[in-house]
Parts: structure tokens; C-alpha cells; sequence
């Protein structure tokens, strides 16, 4: 696990470094860089070279030894090697040694933690040395070779009779890993050693370790002994030549290496792109190394490790990467406070380049076009507010000073790009060859410009002052405040404007002008002279707004009084003030205006009207429903009276209906012209539905409608509560299972966007059953006989959950998965898909297979989990939206009206064109909502999709009463590829072995063998203990993932619940990164104080959303009723053990409703032991009650059946 | 070539000087505003098209060394042809206490004075304040100003004290509050008289500046956000005048040929903030 933090450079720039929780045993998935020399010496360090070392010491575990996790063990795992397979370390038995405590390997990651190739994933491979030997005691050198066809846990191991100093040892560049898997190798030579030698210097230790974070070769010849470097050459791995720049860096500074900072080639690999560098940061730092950032975890022991020493200010050499622009998002890390801040920074200055708060400037020292922020007003607040919020470790890096230069610098480097990014394109300013003209040409485009001293010099000042008087700052501004005669108290009193002195930093001190003149002093907090600033702002307001001169003939101006035509000059010029930092106070009709428009009601004909043909009445998008336009205000119908009325007034502000309005009699003419020449008609239905999207001039309207409505069914969609008021539909005789009132509604709306044609998004609440209403719908819209098949796209992780489902709710539909790498092709596909009702298949292989698939005409293209399409530009979305359909459905538990990108590229599929393109959709909704928070662009487009999307919250009254307190659910999962082959091969393992086994032994291996797969079915790197990657290899973990991401979004808090300490180990610090939020960990190992402080916090509202347990140590005794989900991540098979974990969450006066979801794996034992549960009950409950001790009386062959994975285990 | 006592006149090449003032305006009018403008006036009304020229062009090379402005008095350091350069002074007359009590009084009678003066300009009633009280800002005429320059020109004025002058009216032009102290009240003179009149009282002491906390003494926060007061959100802002930031700052004195430019930026401040918003 990574963290990501971010540095202030001396020289503006911004430079990323990431801390690694595990600094030895990271690797990145793909090579960047060709093998060395060096690295083909070192990655001939071959097993067999390695073992020939000390061949007599060699030993080769077992499986058995490999992983001795039983789950009565686990519960107690609470030292590193206790869950980290501790035989296959014979010399680290005694319990202090296996624990991480001491600063040496803290700061080098977890030594105890032996590393393993995995077949499939060769570029994984990883070299890795811990801290140190000590004389005295042997360091245990292990050479693992993964063979790809045995199972794991199979492993060659040696002994290194070598004592290693630790400075010597350690061997885990980064890039050394690079290199080797660009080889495609997975051998990893692994020294596993152990310091135990307090008189080691923890100087040294701290030094040694690092070199290599930085550079293989570097760190070793910085604090390495030459002899004993040369002493081991035969296991030293890769060396990396090419950082030799890092060396020499690292070798002039005083400064030691971080120990467990990310190498520069990792994080160049992370952050996709940039240039390594190092840099001395200095860090609160015990005596022996840096104190970690609080967002590190570290597996179980996240007890900070008791390091010795008081803090203390220390540099360290860093390897960086500077950027000049943020990366957009790094997967997979945890983003420290500092990043977040700088962030923070490039959104302020995003923001100052959108509102055009910028000027041009030359560089103080060099002829290089600068563009720098103008402040003032409230922007100089937020940039003082953002110095004061800068977390003191951005500016750590040496050579950096105060807060205030620091943030100038970056803030200056991140606006200069981003205005630089924004005039991409824009052609030359000028033509001509003056310094002046080149200068300009350098604002545009490249910053260095040529130009003589003597200009420059001139340039320089010139501009100096000009900016300086855009950035006269001062603590209080001018409002103005705008108020219409009914809102002063006398009727006959006339529009005023009146003037105000605002406290910048303190928008709620508000200060009369008449109280300014009075100077009682009340603004002297701020200023020293209230009435000079009054008296200046309102000089420059004057230049943009030269009506003021009026008001400052008078000797103590406090208002301007104008008459209606005045206030709507000033209501025009509000903007322009507002925009040079002055305050402007508005009456709320004018934020929110009511805009003169037109309305538009349909009637939809029923059967039996006069006129009216059979045909023409039915539902549908190309029927002809009747309308009427109106002029509204807003949604409100003008009478004759009041559009006389306002067709005579002579002013653009008129009041109606007690409320002012601002009415441009030039549209209203036009508006009145267009409803005489025909304000009623008929259209077509789906013209309706396009019409509340119209902004004038489109379709030939002068006005932009205001609202649509509608009687009969076109009436109900546009109201978006056709849910509420469609006529329900019997739930077919075909399902197998009974609809909730909710979901009988939510097939209704269904059926009735089926029958229209028109495309569906049901986005409700995860967990209501959107799977079991789809599935309704099919049995319901096949029960008169056999259509073309529907397409089901979803992620790999749900494939057998909607297998499973569909299986369970309706048998009658045949399914077919298109999945694997043996799926059909061609003509069989063709033939295949034709025969069955429901095709299920996932994203990747949607992509892939896209033209067979896009060749089926089908029914209905369903998308699970749509928010994978929310980039309307990849290439999955593109495929998916290429497959022909009569019907389209997108299922999605995310809100979506608050991802406007996301919502755009689900509508689109859903409905084509709905949305208009991208960019339209963008300029009229996306810009609007997002950076000016327009509420009439919200309401408008909420208007707009109503029909179309269906979303249903767990908390709606409606749908809570349908709920029960507690719903429980199986998440079913699927194996991947390397999941399965491991599975394989430990069920066969142990079917082999107790073939001949009897009593205790035969018992010990079932229970050994059945504790193993779960693992299995858990993690591949559960079972193997290597601490290699998480991501992407496990279906159970993809899973989680993706529930865990609708449980964040929607704002919920969740505990999951695993028997396993060292699964949660793996887990947390990837959840931790993967949703870059803190993961709470409480497990056995937790001391009292830390666990009643993590259940406080998780209680409390603004607390962690995840908390993982240990089934063992969180499963009792705990009040933890703030979460309303509930995760078992493996099975006990034991209901009452389970049960009772879960009523951590659900306790009486808990008030949220309860999601308990196990997970299982399709196939496996996992579900097989759960349906003989389900099946049996009472008597599971009988023989299973005691543990799963009745799993060890079960022959050979019942195990056999038991365990042998069914094919629709595996996923990819 | 003019003769001068039959004796042919040394060839007219002043002496060159680095880092003399010069003027901003490079080509055309030197007074950008009407107020500078009406000070330009009085020394063009004189005729001698060609000193004033020349004193121009003077003003625009750098042959200025220096100018410095005090009560009634400029005077000014210019490099001629003579290796010392020429002192040139421009007397006017400063009004006196009780004038400058009847001025303050009438400027502090309406707002609009202090308020343009404040924001960087010269308001146009100021010249009906004077005219009420018999008295002019600008000199009208030449006899009110008294110039005399140490170069051997009998003719007054010369072009140094052209050149000077040239340099006085781009002065006004960036500080208007320039010629008030040419007429005897400095700006803090003035401001503190008039606010004495608006009945302001004393100012408070200066606030303190924070101190920069030093590293050091934050390690066990180091690695947090500290709490920050909350920024009030900006206005509620349409960007229908992307440019608007120039027209809010003051005049930018630069030019390329014959365009201003801050006019040349216009284009790009569009594109920049149509750009920006288009990246959203």
C-alpha cells in the first residue's frame, strides 16, 4: 500500500512521493525498462545457483508447512509470523522475533514474510532482503522456486550461511523488479533474515534499508562494507545501472535514505509518466528513522512500532517525481493530507483561470511570460485561508520557506499551466517583432522569450505596478445591496441600492455605509480606515458602474436611489461587480429568476374520443398526442389580463402576482407571435418528451420552455411518478419468487417503458433487488412465447450471482454465459444465443467479442452495474453501445444525478440522443451545476430525465416499510483463473494424502485442507502469505470492491467480518488505498485502548466507513449500530456464530435497516457446505452447531464430491 | 545649422546615459489622462512646436536622469551635450494655508473627490471646485510657472525643461495626487485633513502579522491539515466578461504600434475562460 503526499519545491514546482507499507514486497505489474547488464547477472542468480549455496540446508515444505492457518489459530495470529506460515522459518520460533516491533523492520517492511512466485503471474516477481543478520545467528536465505504445475506452498528453500550486515543486504530496488519480470521470470530469491542484534546501529540499518528504495547499486555503495558486498554477489540480484544519478545524489547529501519511501521508478510508474529525482525532505524522525504519516497502515500492526528516541526534525533523501500539473487520479494509494491540500491548491487555481482572475508577467529573473493570479477581494481570502491550512510537511523539502512561498510558488507553477492548457490553440497574440510583441507570443505560447536587460527591466516594472493595483487588498469591500420598493417598508420609496462595508474573511459583518460615517470603529478589526476604503471601492465601482457619480456628489454617501429602469441597468452590470471582488447583494427573485417562457400541455386522446383511430390511440412514442402552448412564468400560466399588461408596461421589471419580474418585451412580442400563429396542434409523443430539453432557438421557439405537461400515460412519464401511478402488472406465474410491493412497482414502470420502447434506468438503492425485477420483467414480457434472447452485460465479480439468481427466480428462462476462454465463436454463437432467453456475459468480454455480439438482434441489452460506463469514451462503453436492441436497460445502485458525466453517458446508452451530444450536454447542464451550482440547469435536467430513470432509496417511506429490519443476501463470487487452479491443486493434494491417513492425522489434514481453500477462495496471496498484489486477482475481493463503492457513495458505514487476521491484513491496506479513506482493523492482536478508541470513532458520525474484524475478536462484545451493512467475507458454516457477529450492527434502537451479505464463492465448497445448510437446516444446525469438526467424518468420496469445483466456478 | 556668434555650434549629440527615466508612452500623445493632458496643454499653447519635440524626444530616450518632485518645485537632471548634465526647475506657485483650508473644506463637501482621487483618478469636478474659489489645479498660462534650466538655450522653455515637463505629466497620469503635492499638500497631508473634516477619529494601531510557525515546532501536527477558517464562497459569477479583469485594473502604459496592449490580451482572456470552463 502506498501513500501519496505531496512537496512545495524551493522553485514553485510540485514534486509526489509516496510512503510504502510494505517497501520490500511491492512490485508494479508492468516492466518500463529494458534489462541491464547488471540485472542479467542478477536475475542468473537461478534457484538452482542460489540452493547450490548451502544445498545441505535446503529443505522442502510441504504444503502442510507452507500453511498451517487453522481457523482456531487465526483468531490468535496476532504476531507477523504466526499468520505469515512461521515453519517454514525454523529460526524465528521464539514470539518477539516475529513480531515487526523493532524500528528496523518496521522500516523495512515485513521480513517474516517469505515471498512466492505465483504461476500466473510472473511479472510479479519480487526479490526482497530483510533487515539483517546477526553474527551470531544464521540468516535464513530462502530461494523459492513456484513450479507452474505443483501446488503452492511447494517451495525450494536454503539457508544462507552468510551473516549480512544490513546496509549489505538489502536488495529490493524497485526497478530491479522491473527488470527481472521483463525476463518473464518468476523465480525470487528471497534472503529472509532477521535482526535481533541491538547493537546493530540503527543508523546503518535505517541507511541500508533505504539505498534501495532509491537505487539497487546506490544504496549499497553508500553504506555498505565493500568486503561483504563482494562476499555475495551469487545472491545478488538485480542491481540498477541506471540509477545512478539517485547515487551520486544520494552520495553528496548528508542525508540518509528514507527507508520506506516508493523508488523513483515505481512512482514514475505510478503517477504514469514524469522524471525521478530526489530531494531532501525533512520529517519529524525518531533516532533511527522518519516517523510514518498517519495514513500508512500496516496490516494488523498498526501500533505505530515503539521507536526510540524523541521526534525530531530530520532530512532524508526522497526520490520525487516533479510535476507541474496534478495527476488527474492515482489508482490504488492513499492520498496523504499534504496532496490533498495541493489539490486543494490547483482547484483555487482552476477556478481563478475560469473567472479570468489572471494577468500576464514576466519572470523576476528571467525572460520567461508568466501568468500569475490576480488577487483581491475574496480570492485573497481563500489564498490567505490556504496558507494558514498548509499541512507543515508540504513544505518539508529543503530549501522551502514559509507557508506564504510556498503556496505563491506552487500556486503560480499549477495557474501558469492551467492557462497555458486552456489557450492550447489559441493562435499568436501579435505579429510583430518588438520585446513587447515577443513577450506577448510568450503568454500564448513557449514561456522564454528573447529580450535585452534594458527592456526587460522596463517590461518588468511596468507590469509590476499594473499588477499591483489589481491586488490592492483589502480586509473589508463594498456590497451592494439591491432592494426593491416593497422590501424597504414605504411603498412610495423607489428602488435603492444601498452601500455596505463587508468584512472579507467574515462575510457575516456587514456594515452600513450611514454606520461607516458615523466611524464608531466597529471595522477596525479589519482596517484602519473604513471610509477611505469605502470611499475607494466606491471610485473604481464608479468605473464600471458610472451611475454611482450620482451618489457620491452627496458628502456622505450611503445609496443610490434609482427608479426600475436604473435598477435593471445596475441588475445588468451585477455580474461585471461581482467579478472585480466587489459584494453584491441581489433580491432572491433575481438569482432564481422566473423566466418568461412557454409551457407546453398534451392531451393524450383516449379511446371512444370523437375522431379519434383505434390505432393511433395506443401508447407509444410515434402517437399523436394533442398540445396547447403557453406563456408561463416559470411554471406559472399568464392570464390575458397579466400578458396585456405586460405587453403595456414600459419597463423591463414589472411586477406580477406581487413578485417582481424582469420581462424583455422584445421576446414577450415575439412570444405572443408565436402563440398566434399557433399555439395548439399535434405532435408526436416522443417530440414531447424532446421539448423539455428546448432552449430558445431550437425548433423554432422565440422562448425557452418552461414546462411540460401532460394527462394519461405521456402526463405520467413526464411527471416522473409513472412508478406511483401506473396500473400494476400481475407478476408473471414464471417467478419463482415474491415481488415486494416496491418491486411489483418497480416492474410496472418496466413494463411500461418496455412497451413504449423506451430506454430504463433503474438506479435503486443497492440491495433492493434490481436483479429480481429485471428478471420479473423478462419471465413477464416472454410468457405469450419465445422472443429474440435479452443481452445481460456485468461485471466478471456478478456473472454467477446472476446466474444463481436467475436459476433461482426463473427457472423457466434459459441462460446462457458467454464467458471463458473457451466460449463460442461464430456460427455456434450465433446458434447458441438464438435458442436461450438470457445471455449473460461481462464488460471485457462485451468489448472483446463486440462484433459477434453487435451481429444478434436483440430484445433487450441490460448493463449491471452500469456505472462501468460511465467514461462515455472507452472502448466498453463504445462496444455496448454498438449492440442493436428493441429495448435497453442500465441497472445502477450509484446516484447518479450527482455524476453528470456519468448520468450523460447512462442516459445515452439507455436512450440515444436524449441527452444531445456530450459537449451540449456539457455546456447546458454539466458546466452550469458543477462550477456555478445553477439550481434552474438542476432542475431542468432533473426534469428531463425523470421519465427515464427510476430511483427508489432504502429510506423511503414507501420502501422501508416494504423492508424488513434485517435483509440478508448471498453475494455469490467467482473464482479467477489463478484462484482455481490453486484450488485445484490443494484439493487434490489433500485427497491424495488422506488416502491414506486414519484418525487425528486424517482429521488434521481435512481440517488443514478445508481452512486452505477457504483461503483460497479468499485471496491467492492469503494462502500463499507472500504479500504480493491484491488487486485483480481475487473474484471475492472484486466483489467487495464494488459493493463497498455503492456503500461509500450512498454514505453508509459497513463491518466485514473475516475468520482470517492475515486476510484482513492483505485487505486493509488495499481498501485503504483502493478508496484512498482510513479502514479500521480490530482483530486479536488489538489492544483494549485501541479497540474501545476504533469503536468510538467508527460510532461516531464523521468517523472511518469501513471497519474490518476479525470474526474471533470483533464478533463479540462490541456495540457498533452506526453501520447499516454487514459483509461475511468467509463462511463459518456456523449461523449462530455468524448471527451473533452480525448483531453488532443490529441491536434494538438500532434505527437503520440492516444489509447482511455472505459472501460465497459459485461452485466451491463455499456454496456447496452453504446449500447443505440451506437445505438441511435443522439438521446442519445439529451436526454443524459444534464447528466443522463433522466435515472430518466424511469419506473420501463425499469429500471428493464436496470439494471438486463445479466449471462455472471460475470467472477470468 | 544655426550659427551662434559666427562660430559654428558644436555638433548636437547629447551625451548618452543609461538607466535615465523615460517616458512609458512611446510614440504619439505622452498624456494619457485629461488631467495630465491639461498640463501639456499650458506648455504646447506656447508654440515652439520643434523644442517641445525635441524635449519629447528627449523624454522618451532616457536623457532624464532624474526628477524629483517637492512643494512648488520639480527638479530635474538631464543629460545635454555638455559632459555635466543640465539642472532643470519648474516653479509654480502653492496655495497657501488658508487656500488650502477653503479646498479642503470644498473637497471634503462631496465623496466623488476623495473616492476618484482614491481610486487612482483625477475626477473632472475638480476643476469647478477651483474655479469657485478663484483659484486653477493646473496653471493656465506660462506666467505661472517659472522654469529655468542650466543649459546654454536662452528660450524658455528649453527642451530639457520640455522633457521635464513631459515627465511631470506622465507622473500625474499614474498619481493624480501628484499635483496636489507639487501645490503644496502631500497625499497623507491630504487624506488626514480630510478625513479631520469628515469627522473620522484616530486610526488603530497596526495589526500584528502572524509569525511563520517554524517546522520544528510543529512535528506532532506535521503531517496534518491545520484547521482553516472557512472561505466564504465566491459570488455567484457568469463569466460573460472573461476580460473583465483588465478594465478593473489600472491603465497598462504599454503599447505596439499604436494598439494598446491590454486591447492585443483581450482575445486571449476569451479563450482562456471559455477554454477553462470547456475542461470541466
Amino acid at each position: 500500500m502506498f501513500v501519496l503526499h505531496g512537496l512545495c519545491m524551493a522553485d514553485g514546482r510540485l514534486a509526489l512521493w509516496a510512503e510504502d507499507s510494505q517497501p520490500t514486497e511491492r512490485a508494479p505489474t508492468t516492466p518500463t525498462q529494458a534489462p541491464t547488464a547488471a540485472h542479467d547477472q542478477a536475475t542468473s542468480a537461478t534457484p538452482g545457483e542460489a540452493t547450490s549455496d548451502a544445498p545441505d540446508q535446503a529443505i522442502h515444505s510441504t504444503p502442510d508447512q507452507g500453511v498451517l492457518d487453522t481457523p482456531d489459530l487465526i483468531g490468535l495470529g496476532t504476531s507477523a509470523h504466526a499468520t505469515s506460515g512461521a515453519p517454514t522459518q525454523p529460526d524465528l520460533g521464539t514470539p518477539d522475533q516475529g513480531v515487526l516491533g523493532t524500528p528496523a523492520q518496521a522500516a523495512s517492511g515485513t521480513p517474516d514474510q517469505p515471498d512466492l512466485g505465483t504461476p500466473d503471474q510472473p511479472d510479479l516477481g519480487t526479490s526482497r532482503l530483510g533487515a539483517s543478520g546477526t553474527p551470531s545467528r544464521d540468516a535464513v536465505g530462502t530461494t523459492a522456486t513456484p513450479d507452474h504445475d505443483t501446488p503452492r506452498g511447494l517451495r525450494q528453500e536454503a539457508f544462507n550461511p552468510l551473516g549480512r550486515e544490513p546496509s549489505d543486504t538489502a536488495e529490493r530496488s524497485p526497478s530491479a523488479l522491473l527488470n527481472r519480470s521483463a525476463r518473464g521470470t518468476s523465480t525470487r530469491v528471497v534472503f529472509d533474515t532477521s535482526d535481533r542484534d541491538p547493537s546493530t546501529s540503527p543508523r546503518q540499518k535505517a541507511s541500508g534499508s533505504t539505498g534501495e528504495a532509491a537505487s539497487g547499486t546506490a544504496g549499497r555503495n553508500v553504506a555498505g562494507t565493500p568486503s561483504q558486498a563482494a562476499s555475495d554477489t551469487a545472491h545478488r540480484t538485480a542491481t540498477d545501472t541506471l540509477d545512478s544519478a539517485a547515487a551520486d545524489t544520494l552520495g553528496t547529501a548528508a542525508a540518509a535514505a528514507h527507508p520506506f519511501a516508493v523508488g523513483g521508478d515505481v512512482l514514475v510508474e505510478l503517477l504514469g509518466g514524469g522524471k525521478a529525482d530526489t530531494v531532501v525532505v525533512r520529517l519529524p524522525s525518531y533516532s533511527s528513522a522518519p516517523a510514518a504519516s498517519p495514513e500508512l497502515v500496516r496490516g494488523s500492526l498498526t501500533v505505530e512500532p515503539a521507536l526510540e528516541g524523541a521526534l525530531r526534525l530530520r532530512g532524508w533523501v526522497v526520490p520525487v517525481v516533479v510535476v507541474d500539473v496534478l495527476p488527474e487520479s492515482v489508482v490504488d494509494c492513499r492520498t496523504g493530507a499534504s496532496l490533498r491540500y495541493l489539490v486543494d491548491v490547483a482547484e483555487f487555481a482552476r477556478d481563478l483561470v475560469a473567472r479570468g482572475r489572471v494577468l500576464p508577467s514576466v519572470d523576476s529573473e528571467a525572460p520567461v511570460a508568466r501568468w500569475v493570479p490576480a488577487l483581491s477581494g475574496v480570492d485573497s481570502v481563500r489564498f490567505a485561508s490556504l496558507r494558514e491550512a498548509m499541512p507543515p510537511v508540504c513544505r518539508g523539502a529543503e530549501g522551502v520557506g514559509s507557508p506564504e512561498a510556498a503556496l505563491r510558488g506552487v500556486l503560480h507553477v499549477l495557474l501558469d499551466n492551467e492557462v497555458r492548457g486552456a489557450l492550447r490553440g489559441v493562435g499568436s497574440l501579435t505579429r510583430g517583432r518588438t520585446p513587447v510583441d515577443l513577450w506577448l507570443r510568450a503568454l500564448v505560447g513557449e514561456p522564454v522569450f528573447e529580450a535585452d536587460a534594458v527592456d526587460l527591466v522596463e517590461l518588468r516594472a511596468k507590469l509590476g505596478a499594473w499588477r499591483a493595483s489589481a491586488e490592492r487588498e483589502n480586509a473589508v469591500r463594498v456590497c451592494f445591496r439591491l432592494s426593491s420598493p416593497d422590501q424597504g417598508g414605504f411603498a412610495n420609496e423607489g428602488w435603492r441600492l444601498e452601500f455596505l462595508l463587508q468584512a472579507v474573511d467574515e462575510p457575516s459583518v456587514v456594515v452600513l455605509a450611514e454606520q461607516v460615517w458615523r466611524d464608531d470603529g466597529v471595522l477596525w478589526r479589519w482596517v484602519d480606515h473604513p471610509q477611505e476604503v469605502l470611499l475607494a471601492d466606491l471610485g473604481r465601482a464608479s468605473r464600471l458602474y458610472p451611475e454611482l457619480d450620482v451618489a457620491l456628489r452627496e458628502r456622505h454617501p450611503t445609496r443610490l436611489d434609482l427608479d426600475a429602469a436604473g435598477a435593471y441597468e445596475f441588475l445588468t452590470r451585477a455580474a461585471l461587480l461581482a467579478q472585480a471582488g466587489f459584494g453584491v447583494l441581489l433580491p432572491t427573485w433575481w438569482r432564481e429568476p422566473r423566466r418568461l417562457g412557454l409551457r407546453l400541455t398534451t392531451t393524450t386522446a383516449k379511446r371512444g374520443d370523437p375522431g379519434v383511430v383505434e390505432s393511433e390511440s395506443k401508447l407509444g412514442l410515434k402517437a399523436l398526442v394533442g398540445y396547447r402552448w403557453d406563456l408561463a412564468l416559470g411554471e406559472e400560466l399568464l392570464t390575458e389580463e397579466e400578458l396585456a399588461e405586460l405587453a403595456a408596461a414600459k419597463m423591463p421589471l414589472v411586477k406580477v402576482r406581487g413578485q417582481w419580474v424582469h420581462v424583455d418585451q422584445q421576446r414577450l412580442t415575439a412570444g405572443l407571435a408565436f402563440l398566434k400563429r399557433g399555439g395548439t396542434g399535434r405532435m408526436p409523443a416522443e417530440q414531447v418528451l424532446l421539448q423539455s430539453w428546448s432552449e430558445e432557438a431550437d425548433d423554432g421557439l422565440p422562448l425557452p420552455v418552461t414546462g411540460v405537461h401532460g394527462d394519461g400515460w405521456l402526463g405520467d412519464l413526464l411527471s416522473g411518478e409513472a412508478e406511483q401511478r401506473l396500473e400494476l402488472v400481475e407478476p408473471p406465474a414464471g417467478l419463482h419468487a415474491t415481488l415486494r410491493p416496491y418491486q411489483v412497482r418497480g416492474l410496472a414502470w418496466l413494463a411500461f417503458l418496455d412497451e413504449l420502447g423506451l430506454g430504463a434506468c433503474l438506479a435503486d438503492d443497492m440491495g433492493l433487488g434490481k436483479t429480481v425485477q429485471l428478471l420479473a420483467l423478462e419471465v413477464w414480457k416472454r410468457q405469450d412465447g419465445k422472443r429474440a434472447p435479452t443481452l445481460v452485460v456485468c461485471p466478471m465479480s456478478v456473472v454467477g450471482n446472476w446466474q444463481r439468481e436467475a436459476s433461482r427466480f426463473a427457472p423457466g428462462l434459459d441462460v446462457h454465459v458467454h464467458h471463458g476462454a473457451d466460449r463460442l465463436s461464430g456460427a455456434e454463437l450465433r446458434a447458441t444465443v438464438a435458442a436461450h432467453d438470457l445471455v449473460i456475459t461481462t464488460y471485457a468480454i462485451a468489448t472483446r467479442d463486440a462484433l459477434p455480439l453487435a451481429e444478434v438482434e436483440w430484445d433487450r441489452v441490460v448493463l449491471d452495474e452500469a456505472q462501468n460506463i460511465k467514461n462515455a469514451s472507452t472502448r466498453q462503453s463504445r462496444a455496448v453501445r454498438g449492440f442493436p436492441a428493441r429495448h435497453r436497460v442500465v441497472l445502477t445502485g450509484t446516484p447518479v444525478e450527482n455524476r453528470l458525466a456519468e448520468l450523460w453517458s447512462l442516459m445515452d446508452f439507455a436512450n440515444p440522443g436524449i441527452l444531445a451530444t456530450l459537449n451540449a450536454f456539457r455546456a447546458r447542464f454539466a458546466v452550469p451545476i458543477e462550477r456555478y451550482r445553477d439550481e434552474d440547469a438542476a432542475v431542468r435536467l432533473r426534469k428531463i430525465t425523470r421519465p427515464f430513470v427510476l430511483r427508489r432509496l432504502k429510506t423511503d417511506p414507501r420502501v422501508i416499510t416494504d423492508l424488513p429490519d434485517k435483509l440478508e443476501m448471498k453475494q455469490l463470487c467467482t473464482l479467477t483463473t489463478e484462484q482455481a487452479t490453486l484450488y485445484r491443486a490443494v484439493v487434490n493434494d489433500m485427497l491424495e494424502r488422506i488416502e491414506d491417513a486414519q484418525g487425528l492425522q486424517r482429521k488434521g489434514m481435512v481440517i488443514a485442507g478445508m481452512s486452505k481453500l477457504k483461503q483460497v477462495c479468499n485471496h491467492p496471496a492469503q494462502l500463499l502469505g507472500d504479500g504480493s498484489r491484491v488487486a485483480g486477482r481475487s473474484g471475492k475481493v472484486d466483489r467487495l470492491e464494488e459493493v463497498l463503492e455503492e456503500i461509500i457513495a450512498d454514505g453508509d458505514k459497513v463491518l466485514c467480518f473475516t475468520q482470517f487476521t492475515r486476510f484482513g491484513d492483505m485487505i486493509v491496506p488495499h481498501l485503504a488505498a483502493r478508496f484512498d479513506t482510513e479502514v479500521l482493523f480490530l482483530h486479536g492482536g488489538t489492544p483494549k485502548g485501541a479497540r474501545d478508541r476504533m469503536v468510538e470513532r467508527f460510532q461516531s458520525a464523521t468517523g472511518p466507513s469501513i471497519f474490518v474484524l476479525s470474526l474471533k475478536a470483533g464478533g463479540t462484545g462490541l456495540n457498533l449500530t452506526a453501520a447499516n451493512h454487514v459483509i461475511h467475507l468467509d463462511r463459518w458454516w456456523n449461523p449462530a456464530v455468524e448471527d451473533q457477529a452480525t448483531d453488532r450492527a443490529f441491536r434494538i434502537g438500532q434505527r437503520n435497516h440492516v444489509q447482511v451479505r455472505k459472501f460465497v464463492c459459485i461452485g466451491t465448497l463455499e456454496e456447496k457446505i452453504d446449500l447443505m445448510i440451506e437445505e438441511k437446516r435443522s439438521l446442519a444446525q445439529l451436526v454443524v452447531g459444534a464447528g466443522e469438526n463433522w466435515l472430518t467424518e466424511l469419506s473420501t468420496g463425499q469429500l471428493r464430491e464436496l470439494l471438486t469445483l463445479s466449471p462455472e466456478a471460475v470467472g477470468g | 545649422m544655426v550659427e551662434w556668434h559666427g562660430v559654428p555650434r558644436p555638433a548636437a549629440h547629447p551625451v548618452r546615459i543609461d538607466g535615465g527615466l523615460t517616458l512609458r508612452s512611446k510614440r504619439g500623445e505622452v498624456a494619457q489622462t485629461w488631467w495630465s493632458r491639461r498640463f501639456i496643454e499650458v506648455l504646447e499653447s506656447f508654440g515652439m512646436a520643434s523644442r517641445l519635440e525635441r524635449g519629447r524626444a528627449y523624454a522618451r530616450t532616457g536623457q532624464v536622469i532624474s526628477m524629483s518632485l517637492s512643494t512648488s518645485l520639480v527638479v530635474a537632471l538631464i543629460a545635454g551635450t555638455r559632459p555635466e548634465p543640465y539642472r532643470a526647475r519648474i516653479g509654480v506657485k502653492k496655495f497657501n494655508d488658508e487656500e488650502w483650508r477653503r479646498i479642503e473644506r470644498a473637497l471634503a463637501s462631496q465623496a466623488i473627490f476623495t473616492a476618484k482621487l482614491l481610486a487612482g483618478e483625477m475626477p473632472p469636478e475638480i476643476e469647478g471646485v477651483f474655479t469657485e474659489l478663484d483659484l486653477t489645479l493646473f496653471p493656465e498660462t506660462m506666467r505661472e510657472l517659472s522654469m529655468d534650466c542650466t543649459c546654454p538655450d536662452w528660450q524658455a522653455p528649453c527642451k530639457h525643461l520640455a522633457a521635464t515637463c513631459y515627465l511631470l505629466a506622465e507622473s500625474f497620469d499614474t498619481d493624480p495626487f501628484e499635483i496636489f503635492a507639487w501645490r503644496g499638500r502631500s497625499r497623507e497631508e491630504l487624506l488626514e485633513n480630510l478625513r479631520g473634516l469628515r469627522g473620522s477619529l484616530k486610526a488603530q494601531e497596526q495589526r500584528a502579522e502572524k509569525p511563520v510557525v517554524a517546522l520544528e515546532d510543529c512535528l506532532d501536527r506535521y503531517w496534518e491539515q491545520p484547521p482553516a477558517q472557512t472561505v466564504p464562497t465566491p459570488d455567484l459569477v457568469v463569466t460573460h466578461h472573461p476580460d473583465a479583469l483588465l478594465d478593473q485594473v489600472d491603465p497598462l502604459p504599454l503599447e505596439v504600434r499604436k494598439r494598446k496592449v491590454v486591447d492585443l490580451l483581450r482575445p486571449a482572456y476569451r479563450a482562456m475562460v471559455k477554454g477553462a470552463n470547456r475542461s470541466t
